[in-house]
């Protein structure tokens, strides 16, 4: 996680559902009333880096501004599709940046069983992600579906495979160059 | 980031670094020893067989001045022994063939015996003890310990395929040869897919996974893919890690600690 990793500030960008603990004068513009105040209780999609910061009285133990909820991408109904079929779930739908957010989401809560389930989602997906790289076809035929479900870690993964296997096809005078 | 090359070393450069393994001929004109920087070059005299780095072989066997001599892995049957070995034999279904013994090393057979490396000495009269590539692997040796099974060397795809390029007037049944290496490369590509699963080991809890006998071309070609895999699993197992971490401090703090613990994390395979 460089500074200038632009995946990063990218997964910063992502909304979270946040829920309001106190009465915030002048923070209506959050909510689309500028110049109105939050009401207590309201729940608003704050960006990743915005929440993170508004919660961290959370962690000092002082009175809270704002709770974190799971965002969508990582609901229990998602994790029980994870956990039937890892390879049959589009990921890119629910979240372009999904394991980076998902990252980012456990450093926040603790969640162990989340963790395995992510973990083993990503081991089915890379060795699938690994026959459609060596695939000479490259990404049309059969896969199509599952590649275009591909998160954008699965995607430098996918390239990072496909390139090399055609470095080495082209070496082997198996394939032209480019 | 906008450097264009993946990480690692690419696949022409591999091939580049496989020209120095040495190789046996024949040569069919004289020729004068050669002080090169790689090191001297024995002269060639025409019936005498002689050890030439690849790429001079495979420059004199263009132009006709010599002939090389297959090394005794790259031939049908040894090939598909290994293949037999690589895709049948129950112990080596998740693993890949062994790499040709180490000097001094036991052969598999006698398994158990203790290994004894016989060290070299350098011309200072420094002792050293010579690693895979430093090892001549390709060379048709005349002294073949007999019941040696035959052993794929680490750059195996490179000098097979070079030697079936430009030499395969000199190999036996050159297209049977071809078929049985593109076999090999699939197991064995099969077997690291497979391996995919075992690689949380490596990410987390201080495992580790064996690659031995792994080839470099095989290497190159997976190193971005197994590298990216590992440090996913790795970032999205931190938190898990850290609990880990902190339990086993408590434990340490707590005196529970026997001092063994961490000799058996840090274990690899190898």
């Amino acid at each position: 996680m460089s500074y200038y990793d632009i995946d990063s500030i990218l997964t910063d960008a992502q909304k979270l559902p946040c829920t309001f603990e106190l009465e915030v004068p002048g923070l209506g513009i959050l909510e689309g009333n500028p110049g109105d105040d939050i009401k207590a209780g309201t729940r608003i999609d704050l960006p990743l880096w915005l929440g993170e910061m508004l919660s961290i009285g959370a962690r000092l133990g002082t009175s809270r501004l704002v709770t974190l909820d799971m965002p969508d991408a990582l609901a229990e109904r998602v994790m029980n599709a994870l956990k039937a079929d890892p390879r049959t779930v589009d990921l890119r739908a629910l979240a372009p940046h999904f394991y980076t957010l998902s990252e980012r989401i456990l450093e926040i809560f603790e969640e162990e069983e989340m963790v395995d389930v992510l973990i083993n989602t990503f081991k089915k997906r890379a060795a699938e992600i690994s026959d459609h790289a060596h695939n000479p076809r490259g990404a049309v035929g059969d896969g199509v579906d599952f590649l275009r479900g591909l998160d954008e870690t699965e995607r430098q993964l996918f390239r990072a495979a496909h390139d090399r296997a055609k470095q080495v096809r082209i070496w082997a005078g198996e394939a032209k160059k480019k | 980031m906008a450097f264009p090359l993946p990480r690692g070393i690419v696949a022409s450069e591999i091939a580049f670094l496989a020209e120095m393994e040495t190789v046996t001929v024949v040569p069919r004109q004289r020729l004068e020893g050669l002080e090169l920087l790689g090191g001297p070059i024995e002269p060639l005299v025409p019936p005498r067989r002689a050890s030439l780095p690849l790429w001079l072989a495979l420059l004199l066997k263009r132009q006709r001045r010599a002939n090389i001599i297959p090394p005794s892995w790259l031939h049908p049957e040894s090939l598909s022994l290994i293949l037999e070995v690589e895709s049948q034999h129950q112990d080596y279904k998740n693993a890949f063939s062994p790499p040709p013994p180490l000097p001094g090393q036991p052969s598999v057979r006698d398994q158990g015996l203790e290994p004894t490396a016989r060290p070299q000495y350098t011309l200072d009269g420094n002792r050293y003890y010579a690693a895979p590539p430093f090892l001549p692997q390709n060379t048709a040796q005349t002294t073949v310990s007999s019941g040696e099974p035959p052993a794929l060397p680490f750059h195996w795809i490179e000098v097979g395929n070079m030697l079936l390029d430009s030499a395969s007037d000199d190999l036996m049944d050159p297209g049977q040869i071809r078929r049985l290496l593109k076999d090999l490369r699939e197991v064995r590509m099969a077997k690291m897919r497979s391996g995919v699963d075992v690689l949380d080991d490596a990410a987390m809890g201080g495992g580790g996974v064996a690659l031995t006998g792994v080839g470099a071309m095989e290497l190159g070609d997976e190193r971005g893919f197994l590298s990216g895999v590992v440090d996913g699993l790795r970032k999205i197992g931190a938190s898990k890690e850290q609990a880990r971490r902190e339990q086993l401090a408590e434990q340490r703090a707590n005196g529970g600690y026997n001092g063994t613990q961490d000799e058996e994390e840090d274990y690899m395979e190898f």
